[in-house]
């Protein structure tokens, strides 16, 4: 028993360390920062204030919010409709190909997120592959202007967080027990209500942590946004950018950032309260 | 499996704890120094060169802001623009012009500047110059030749804007008739709500390889750098760059020493040796952006040293005038942009 | 028939995430416009360019030892959290979970701030370090997500049978969070290989990384060298990846 104290005590400590560290004690630099005041000659002076968290009152930080909560929503949603469908088909390959087949999923993210912008604004632009196809084809005699507009930010976020969906998804579907899908068909269960009653609940963690790795991210990913959508309206990562590097108004930036932070967890919380104790403790 | 991993921690761990020669770190922006000048520097002086990378002035005033005059680098290229704002925050190293004897390179145009009227701190690097660019494939007949152009109703969200407050700012502010500038809160006010007439027109704000949009045609009109543009006049011919006969703005690029820069001698030698003519041109050369050293300018290719979007005429820049620190008026010139871009 | 509709879904997700990858492969081969046509130029001027060999070198070794050490610690995090009652649980547990929804931007700056208080100087170590934070709630978040729908009866199963806290977690835990292990080392690696915003404020000038060197290099437009080694990186682990695949058929 003693043996044990001491595991425990090491794991506890080692990661409660590290956490410290560098997370809590960086984290605290910007909560104090959010108090600080702020002159346009230096980036804080040590004097308590509430003010940066007043101007986040002002109707455009609200506006700003509520389009990024809608962008992240959207994102998340498609990538939930999409990834659910290929991680399950995934898991149900050959036992032989489906590992190398769900790392295959995540091998072309290996390349800068930035180069796959570009390489799919040459796929949709004006004079693009995909255009040039659909002429080609008769479907359309006019190219679809689809750079610069919100379907264009759209197909840019589903792909790059598309993996962060299928991953953990593919693996909490991995232990899913193929014995009770066989025996609800058996017991005469058709496949939509087989997927509703028995496959989604037992994979509902999966959801959750998928929503949470793309949802939260998608919140304040700016430069593929803007690379694709012709960065004319702004985003909350925007807003934190300006503010921390453009205008130098750290408080400020710190502020955003802290209250953006304590939001999205209270979302998250209310989102998990009403579902049953044990998913709870997803949280 | 522990092999592999032993073999590969050894290759990597000479990269990491790496023996120091002689060196000179380097902070640029992305391919803003040709390697082969690099090379050539090493090569003659022995001192080997660390080139790392940063994506805008807002990010290397920041990086320096908080690594407080220890961030290691020696020699960095900030704009005109920054050079002020750096200075005052006290960053940048006093510059001893005796240890550059090749600063009488320089064309007298771009030295001692209001900016920075000894050249205290800075030294000319690249320059360029801000103005209008359109296809003439798409609009062969099309007026365009004044700021006031992009106003034009026929470009009804068509327009490529610089993703930059000032550089938008600037047109604003010089049509109103006043500095570029300014911190006047009632001029630039005057300037957001101009700007706010211009959101129609404008299809994209973009910072990022605009060449390769005017390229490739995604967009076919708006704003441009001029050594970008020439870039993307090569490409694609049916581009054009045009200086604005109501007044041009000026950028330039310089070099500078930041504080406690822990190679400085080294960062000397290197500045004087970009100075060298040869130097110089093959900078510019390479780069096909416009150099502020009139030595090198005679050695450079001929196409170049004869374009007018890079090397202008007295005439295209009677009106020219430089963008240079705005003080504390930068945070309400950011507020002002970000309204802007919350109402479209 | 629902074979049939399994088998095109899964092509067209695959086309999906490919067809990207092959256009900028298809680009590596490519002249710069105006000219046209076929060359191998890139590749030579990648091969001539041992700066970009050795900044993607670096990039590798954080992406490793950073994917590694997070799954570690992010793996532990979650057991811990999940398994033991103790002070300053739900501190421990607040901070992981918020560390995801803070922005890149600012987890860099502050850690900058921070490790620049505490001394360190700017390179290898304290990019790990940022990319390890970046890191650690995704590990924990998957790895939480597996724990929950393991039967907690059998780690008492175990102890009853007078098995170590330790013996538990390497014989019954691990075993068993071994595909969400995997996953979220495969999830850090590509959060590490394309982080640019951490990674620039953590580096110093002795340590360059590849999205650093490739966003700055994009200022000036999409160099076709750049996509030259992105095709490269994934010749490469196609290669590996099939290679582990051939061995472990033989074993």
């Amino acid at each position: 028993m003693h043996k044990d104290n001491v595991f425990k005590y090491l794991t506890i400590n080692s990661v409660y360390l590290w956490l410290i560290l560098f997370s809590i004690c960086p984290l605290t630099l910007v909560v104090i920062c959010s108090f600080l005041q702020h002159t346009p000659d230096q980036l804080f002076v040590w004097k308590f204030t509430l003010a940066n968290y007043k101007t986040l009152l002002t109707p455009i930080y609200l506006k700003v919010f509520w389009r990024s909560l809608q962008l992240a929503f959207w994102v998340t949603v498609l990538c939930l409709i999409i990834g659910y469908p290929f991680a399950y088909f995934l898991t149900q390959l050959p036992s032989k190909i489906k590992g190398l087949m769900a790392l295959f999923v995540i091998i072309p993210f290996w390349t800068s997120s930035l180069l796959r912008s570009y390489a799919i604004i040459t796929i949709i632009q004006a004079h693009g592959l995909l255009n040039t196809f659909l002429i080609k084809i008769g479907v359309i005699d006019q190219p679809l202007q689809l750079l610069y507009t919100n379907t264009a930010v759209i197909i840019g976020l589903v792909y790059n967080l598309l993996p962060f969906v299928v991953l953990p998804l593919f693996s909490n579907m991995e232990k899913l027990d193929r014995r009770l899908i066989d025996a609800a068909r058996d017991l005469g269960a058709n496949g939509p209500t087989t997927f509703l009653r028995i496959i989604l609940p037992l994979t509902k963690s999966g959801i959750y942590s998928a929503i949470m790795l793309t949802f939260l991210p998608a919140m304040t990913l700016f430069y593929i946004p803007d690379l694709l959508g012709g960065a004319k309206s702004l985003l909350l990562g925007n807003v934190i950018q300006t503010q921390f590097l453009s205008a130098e108004n750290w408080p400020l930036g710190s502020a955003l950032s802290l209250t953006l932070t304590v939001v999205m967890s209270l979302l998250l919380w209310f989102y998990f309260r009403s579902t049953p104790r044990s998913e709870r403790e997803a949280l | 499996m522990k092999r592999i991993l032993l073999a590969f921690l050894l290759i990597f761990s000479a990269s990491v704890f790496a023996k120091q020669h002689e060196i000179l770190n380097i902070y640029n922006w992305g391919g803003f120094l040709p390697d082969t000048v690099a090379d050539e520097f090493t090569k003659e002086t022995g001192i080997k060169v660390r080139y790392s990378t940063y994506m805008s002035d807002q990010d290397l005033y920041a990086k320096l802001a908080i690594a407080y005059n220890n961030s290691g680098y020696d020699v960095i290229f900030p704009s005109v623009e920054f050079l002020g704002r750096m200075e005052r925050a006290g960053m940048l190293e006093k510059i001893d012009k005796t240890k550059i004897p090749n600063f009488k390179n320089l064309d007298p145009h771009f030295v001692d500047q209001a900016f920075d009227p000894q050249n205290n701190y800075s030294v000319p690097y690249l320059w360029g110059s801000t103005g209008l660019v359109i296809n003439r494939k798409y609009y062969p007949h099309l007026k365009f030749d004044r700021w006031h152009d992009l106003w034009d109703p026929v470009l009804k969200d068509k327009l490529l804007l610089m993703d930059d407050p000032r550089t938008n700012f600037d047109i604003a502010l010089h049509l109103l008739g006043y500095s570029i500038n300014t911190q006047d809160p009632k001029q630039i006010k005057q300037a957001y709500e101009k700007l706010r007439t211009l959101l129609p027109n404008i299809k994209l704000f973009n910072m990022i390889a605009p060449q390769s949009i005017y390229t490739n045609e995604n967009a076919v009109i708006g704003v441009g750098y001029s050594g970008d543009t020439y870039a993307a006049i090569l490409s694609n011919p049916g581009l054009e760059f045009i200086y604005p006969n109501d007044g041009v703005f000026l950028w330039m690029n310089s070099m500078a020493i930041p504080k406690n820069a822990p190679n400085r001698d080294n960062a000397y030698k290197f500045i004087n040796f970009i100075l060298r003519p040869d130097i110089a041109a093959q900078i510019a050369t390479t780069l096909r952006y416009s150099t502020p050293n009139l030595a090198a300018k005679k050695l450079l290719p001929k196409e170049q040293r004869d374009s007018r979007v890079l090397y202008p005429n007295a005439v295209d820049l009677k009106n020219s005038q430089f963008e240079t620190d705005i003080g504390g008026a930068n945070e309400l010139y950011e507020q002002y942009w970000q309204e802007l871009k919350m109402t479209t | 028939m629902n074979k049939y509709i399994r088998s095109s879904y899964l092509v067209l997700c695959y086309a999906f995430l490919y067809v990207p990858l092959f256009v900028l492969i298809t680009y590596s081969f490519f002249q710069a416009p105006p000219q046209t046509g076929f060359t191998m130029q890139w590749y030579q001027t990648l091969w001539q360019d041992p700066n970009l060999l050795v900044v993607a070198g670096n990039s590798l070794l954080v992406a490793v030892v950073a994917s590694t050490l997070a799954t570690v610690f992010g793996t532990l995090a979650a057991v811990v959290l999940r398994r033991y009652r103790f002070l300053g649980r739900q501190v421990l547990s607040n901070a992981l979970f918020s560390l995801i929804i803070f922005p890149d931007l600012v987890l860099g700056i502050s850690l900058l701030l921070w490790l620049h208080l505490l001394h360190f100087p700017l390179g290898f170590f304290t990019l790990a370090i940022g990319h390890i934070t970046l890191c650690l709630p995704f590990v924990t978040i998957m790895i939480n997500s597996r724990l929950l729908d393991l039967d907690s009866s059998l780690f008492e199963a175990g102890r009853d049978l007078g098995a170590s806290e330790w013996t538990i977690l390497r014989r019954i835990i691990l075993p068993l969070l071994l595909p969400a292990i995997i996953g979220a080392w495969l999830m850090c690696f590509t959060l590490s290989m394309d982080d640019v915003i951490i990674s620039f404020f953590l580096t110093g000038p002795s340590f360059n990384v590849l999205p650093l060197y490739i966003y700055s290099l994009v200022r000036l437009g999409v160099t076709p060298e750049i996509n030259a080694l992105c095709s490269i990186i994934f010749f490469v682990t196609l290669i590996l990846i099939l290679i582990a695949q051939w061995r472990v058929r033989i074993e």
